[in-house]
């Protein structure tokens, strides 16, 4: 039988995690889907794992001085969809995932920590620049989530380490959009997803970023294509929005239904941008 | 005292919603132990070898050699060619090579997961393509094709083709569809008083027995089966079931202990039957005012490996190809074509489905070439009674479609919607007509089954004896009801239980749509002969189907009266298409149904409801793909079906026109309600998006590829 | 050996850890009427109330149950809110094969637990975890409604 660990604080968790390696298993939303077994058998795992939904250090929502919210790896998606610290799009995101139980289950820390292409959260979180925050019994390290996440199912998490927490930091808009299409309308897988975010000033984007979910093995973010669109006045947004999408396209890559997603993204892009250049009420554009 | 009008309760619902109905699951047995399959992984090649690791005492590895000697290895369905075990060969992914059997279920996967089958893979033919292409060899003797047939009538069709003004060509398709009963298949297999028994989620147990008594040389009187709770079938538990019971058997004749195989999700998804996918080819000629003069038409069926059911489910769709219209002449082909794919076999509407939605989706666009109204076009070519079946045969009861028809454009306000929403202004409305044949197909219900049921009086008290299941769709209720409302006593009054059938007699199977309108009267006679006897302690009624006067049949040229009479529908769909992302949003649900005459109002809503929305599941959502042999589809996150959240609350209505020969006029409503919803969807998006659209299902990126 | 309270009572259980609630709750302690569907936390049919929450049965590893509140159908059928909820599915004609039922029961309770008066909407939404294959759904939305109307106080 494979070794399974029950910390009941995050030192013993740490420490377990050093000395044998053991993954943390909190919802089960994932690990107890992959390793299930069928009907009346106890999950397999190929690996020493801890469960460590006991670990109440892990737990909470705060906001920080600066304005950043810092979302401990232990918080379940309804708890962050009915927290109103938590900015819109993961919010949004996190009142999207899977269904009332399954909401109640997951975890933040699982879902990143997963890193699966489908997976909600890190879509407008690595959007909103958040980071990561990693504790070993060394200390701690805190990466942009966009590097910690490497590929499909792929993380830069050490051997010994724990995912602590995810902070966003504040940042302003005047505009976002969120769309995720799924499977069907509830309790759906996504299919793809999108998130975009634009701060005008004086009726100029001074900051403009997108990011796609489920369209490549991790969720992509141009910094080349963003920057053709930040600067630019509201007027000539029309002018500049081929090359943008074009650039935008090149980031995308080939994989599943490439058609669809390809298209849709670039038309939900043209709808944002065009939308945002009439210069609307400030907000969630739909 | 419970009357035919009366709203009442279902007779299990509180059981059900106590959690204390015990399904196959819940069973627990002493001494009882657990079976796994083992399946094939290939779908086309010679078995080489099967190498088994060393068994455990107390575990058992059973196949085809434990069938006793001069035993066929064959399970009887309404063919005999499905094996129970892989013999030499494998014909699809998932073929039971064999069964293991002892006390742990982790060691049981742990053991199958042990053994290596060595196979010479062969080239599978997956799709009805494939098998007119003959891809691999032909996989029956000479060819792919299992079983064909040609319906006709009016004219020869070529030469009216010849006349035509205009021909309109194409080709409709259909994919697989997967019943997802919640309750997973499952049986338990036991000895009880020196006899085999058989614990069974299952929509015939008289099927059960016939199937299996065979693979150890018994008649079917003496294997007993009891039908436990169902949790869902819709088709699913019709012959499939014969799957599990027939190795379960095998291995109790070996091991002498009960033993129980509960599938899981997984094992119910990629290891069971499925709808047929179907191709539909028309040529249809129109005179230079538009009007159908006739139509050449084949259908293909995709059998998967055996054909088992399969003829007969073809046959069924060919025979509802020309949908609710009369068309002067027409000629329909028939293909059940063999592939290296699990057997397909019932599913609710059992092939209607298939030709329905094909030319539904070929009348719009008919219609939409010629400009008018897809509706308009539709009604000009209704049938009415009298007018000849495709079958030669004729519409015998009186057609309301144009009744049923007004009730729905009324309450969806179809006409200024369908003026309205331009094409391709991301609203749209779609309409579509559909019927479905009661019962068994041509003279099955005399010639097959002739069906009995018994009605037992004891004192104050009345049992109900026959085959028929509950399987969700509310049969324990309804036939209580009739017989109460017969005898004028209270629901209370009557028992009707879970056939035993050691207890009851053969009603023949539940399936078909025959359950209310045959074995519904059946009963209705039964309470009638015994009003005139209540003042005795102890009686016995038991009546005999016998087949009404008037529907002609010859089964050797499939030529007269299909079916002894047809359910009617309409249904209405209205959508919002997302120009962004094409998400298809329902905002409108509207039908309207010629059932006879409800027996329980209640329960139609609940099956028009439920039968509608697996309709749209099947036209949107549902995608079950196969890439050679294999279900990509694996579970209930990658093969969607409706949530909650999917569609809107439903308007649905019925229009009353008593059908002689059923109980309190009721005829067949089961599988009628899942014929229409999907064409009427379709048209909807089509014209939402000004696309065609010649296949479901259309999730959103197959939508993409035809914007 | 976990210690946690289901229906009502304190109970104990000793085997791995990794075990799956469901598998424990049908088979150690017989409370079948809390199903397995899918295995995979995607139908409903093993839904269950952990500490007053919805949650899918058939993903809790039991080692991360000590000192829990689990409440089955089981412990739900015979309190008062149980009882107007079932005879409200009774009434409505919302069971027909019955197998998801008791986990629509467990989601309509958590539901009404935070919101005793919701909209059709909220009704939709509560339940969108649990699937059901029979009815589609307008029946079962309208016994909710009905256990919400009649049950006035009860939540």
């Amino acid at each position: 039988m494979v070794e399974c660990y029950t910390p009941k604080s995050l030192d013993e968790a740490l420490a377990i995690r050093r000395r044998t390696g053991a993954r943390p298993l909190a919802g089960g939303t994932d690990l107890m889907v992959q390793y299930k077994q069928g009907v009346g058998i106890t999950p397999v795992f190929p690996f020493p794992v801890m469960i460590i939904s006991g670990i109440d250090e892990l737990k909470g929502i705060e906001t920080c001085e600066d304005g950043s919210v810092l979302i401990k790896a232990l918080t379940t998606p309804s708890q962050i969809a009915s927290c109103e610290a938590v900015p819109y799009l993961v919010r949004a995101a996190a009142g999207r995932m899977g269904a009332v139980a399954l909401r109640n289950s997951a975890t933040i820390g699982g879902n990143i920590g997963n890193a699966s292409p489908k997976g909600d959260l890190p879509q407008p979180l690595i959007l909103l620049d958040a980071t990561v925050i990693l504790r070993s019994q060394d200390g701690e390290r805190e990466l942009l989530l966009d590097d910690f996440i490497l590929g499909s199912k792929k993380t830069d998490l050490h051997d010994d380490e724990i995912i602590y927490a995810v902070r966003i930091p504040k940042v302003e808009y005047s505009y976002i959009y969120y769309r995720k299409i799924g499977t069907r309308r509830a309790n759906a897988i996504s299919k793809l997803s999108l998130s975009a975010l634009a701060l005008v000033q004086d009726g100029r984007i001074i900051d403009f970023r997108a990011s796609s979910g489920a369209a490549g093995p991790k969720v992509i973010r141009s910094h080349e294509a963003e920057a053709l669109v930040v600067g630019q006045r509201l007027e000539d947004i029309q002018a500049i929005l081929p090359g943008f999408l074009a650039a935008w396209d090149a980031a995308i890559s080939p994989h599943a239904m490439p058609q669809y997603r390809r298209n849709t993204t670039r038309r939900m892009l043209e709808h944002f941008l065009t939308t945002v250049a009439t210069a609307p009420q400030e907000g969630v554009i739909e | 005292m419970t009357r035919i009008d009366d709203k009442i309760r279902r007779v299990d619902a509180l059981e059900k919603a106590r959690g204390e109905a015990k399904y196959l699951a819940d069973l627990s047995f002493d001494d009882m132990l657990y079976a796994r399959f083992v399946r094939s992984t290939v779908a086309r090649g010679r078995i080489v070898s099967v190498e088994l690791p060393d068994l455990p005492e107390g575990y058992w590895y059973i196949s085809a050699k434990d069938i006793p000697e001069g035993c066929a290895n064959s399970l009887v369905m309404i063919a005999g060619d499905w094996r129970c075990f892989a013999d030499g060969d494998v014909r699809y992914v998932g073929e039971t090579i064999g069964v293991l059997v002892g006390r742990s279920r982790a060691v049981l996967k742990a053991l199958e997961e042990a053994i290596t089958v060595t196979y010479e893979e062969g080239e599978p033919a997956v799709s009805i393509d494939d098998a007119l292409a003959l891809k691999g060899g032909p996989i029956l003797e000479k060819d792919d094709i299992h079983c064909s047939l040609v319906s006709e009538k009016g004219e020869d069709v070529e030469e009216v083709l010849a006349r035509a003004e205009t021909i309109v060509e194409e080709t409709v398709e259909t994919g697989f569809q997967e019943h997802v009963h919640l309750e997973t298949n499952s049986a338990l297999c036991c000895i009880e008083d020196g006899r085999y028994t058989f614990y069974i989620s299952c929509q015939c147990p008289f099927y059960v027995r016939k199937s299996v008594a065979g693979l150890l040389g018994l008649k079917p009187q003496d294997i007993r089966v009891k039908q436990t709770t169902t949790g869902g079938a819709f088709g699913g538990k019709e012959h499939f079931p014969d799957v599990l019971a027939g190795p379960l058997l095998v291995a109790e004749s070996v091991v002498r202990k009960p033993i129980k195989l509960v599938f899981d999700r997984e094992e119910d998804m990629l290891y069971s039957v499925k709808r047929h996918p179907s191709k539909v080819t028309f040529r249809t000629g129109l005179d230079k005012d538009g009007r159908i003069m006739g139509s050449d038409i084949n259908v293909y069926y995709n059998c998967g490996a055996y054909l088992s059911s399969s003829y007969v489910v073809l046959q069924r769709g060919v025979f509802h190809a020309n949908g609710v219209y009369n068309f002067p002449s027409t000629r329909i082909h028939g293909y059940g074509m063999a592939t290296n794919t699990f057997p397909s076999d019932a599913f609710r509407g059992f092939g209607a489905p298939q030709t329905l939605f094909a030319i539904e989706t070929h009348m719009d666009h008919i219609a939409h070439r010629l400009g008018v109204d897809p509706v308009e076009y539709k009604r000009s070519c209704f049938l009415c009674q009298g007018d000849e079946t495709v079958t030669q045969g004729h519409i015998v009861e009186k057609v309301v479609l144009e009744e049923m028809l007004e009730q729905v454009a009324a309450k969806s306000d179809y006409w200024r919607k369908s003026k309205e929403y331009g094409r391709g202004s991301g609203k749209g409305i779609g309409m579509s007509f559909y019927n479905h044949g009661g019962a068994f197909t041509g003279n099955g219900e005399q010639a097959i089954i002739k069906a009995h049921l018994k009605l037992v009086k004891d004192g104050g008290h009345f049992t109900i004896l026959c085959g028929q299941t509950e399987m969700g769709q509310g049969f324990r209720t309804i036939l209580r009801k009739i017989v109460a409302s017969v005898l004028e006593v209270d629901l209370d009054d009557i028992t009707y239980d879970n056939p035993d059938t050691d207890l009851v007699p053969d009603s023949g199977p539940t399936a078909a749509s025959r359950s209310t309108m045959i074995v519904g009267r059946l009963a209705e006679e039964a309470a009638t002969k015994m009003k005139e006897r209540l003042g005795e302690d102890h009686v016995e009624i038991e009546t005999e189907y016998s087949h009404p006067e008037g529907h002609p049949w010859d089964q050797s040229t499939f030529k007269g009266d299909a079916y002894l009479g047809y359910g009617w529908g309409c249904a209405c769909v209205e959508v919002e298409v997302d120009p962004i992302t094409n998400e298809v949003k329902v905002v409108g649900i509207w039908s309207s149904h010629d059932i006879g005459r409800a027996i329980d109002e209640l329960i139609v809503h609940g099956q028009v409801n439920g039968g509608i929305i697996q309709s749209l599941g099947y036209a949107s959502m549902e995608k079950m793909e196969n890439r050679g042999g294999h279900f990509r589809q694996t579970s209930m996150s990658d093969y969607v079906i409706p949530t909650s959240m999917d569609f809107p609350r439903q308007e649905w209505g019925l229009v009353d026109n008593p059908y002689e020969w059923g109980p309190y006029g009721a005829k067949g409503m089961g599988e009628l309600v899942f014929n229409g919803a999907d064409a009427a969807y379709i048209d909807a998006v089509e014209r939402a998006m000004d696309v065609t659209i010649n296949k479901i299902p259309m999730p959103v990126e197959d939508l993409e590829a035809v914007r | 050996m976990i210690g946690f309270t289901l229906n009502g009572r304190p109970v104990k259980w000793e085997g791995n850890p990794l075990t799956r609630l469901v598998d424990v709750l049908r088979e150690d302690f017989g409370l079948t009427g809390t199903k397995e569907g899918c295995g995979e936390g995607e139908c409903g049919a093993c839904s269950v109330l952990r500490g007053g929450k919805l949650v899918t049965s058939c993903l809790i590893p039991m080692g991360s149950l000590e000192g829990d509140d689990i409440v089955t159908i089981e412990g739900l059928r015979d309190t008062d809110q149980g009882r107007c909820l079932v005879d409200a599915f009774a009434e409505a004609g919302a069971v027909q094969c019955g197998f998801c039922i008791p986990g629509m029961v467990m989601a309509a309770q958590a539901l009404l637990l935070t919101n005793s008066k919701p909209t059709e909407e909220d009704v939709r939404l509560a339940i969108s975890g649990n699937i059901c294959r029979c009815t589609g759904y307008d029946l079962i939305v309208d016994a909710i409604l009905l256990a919400s109307r009649k049950g006035e106080g009860l939540w």
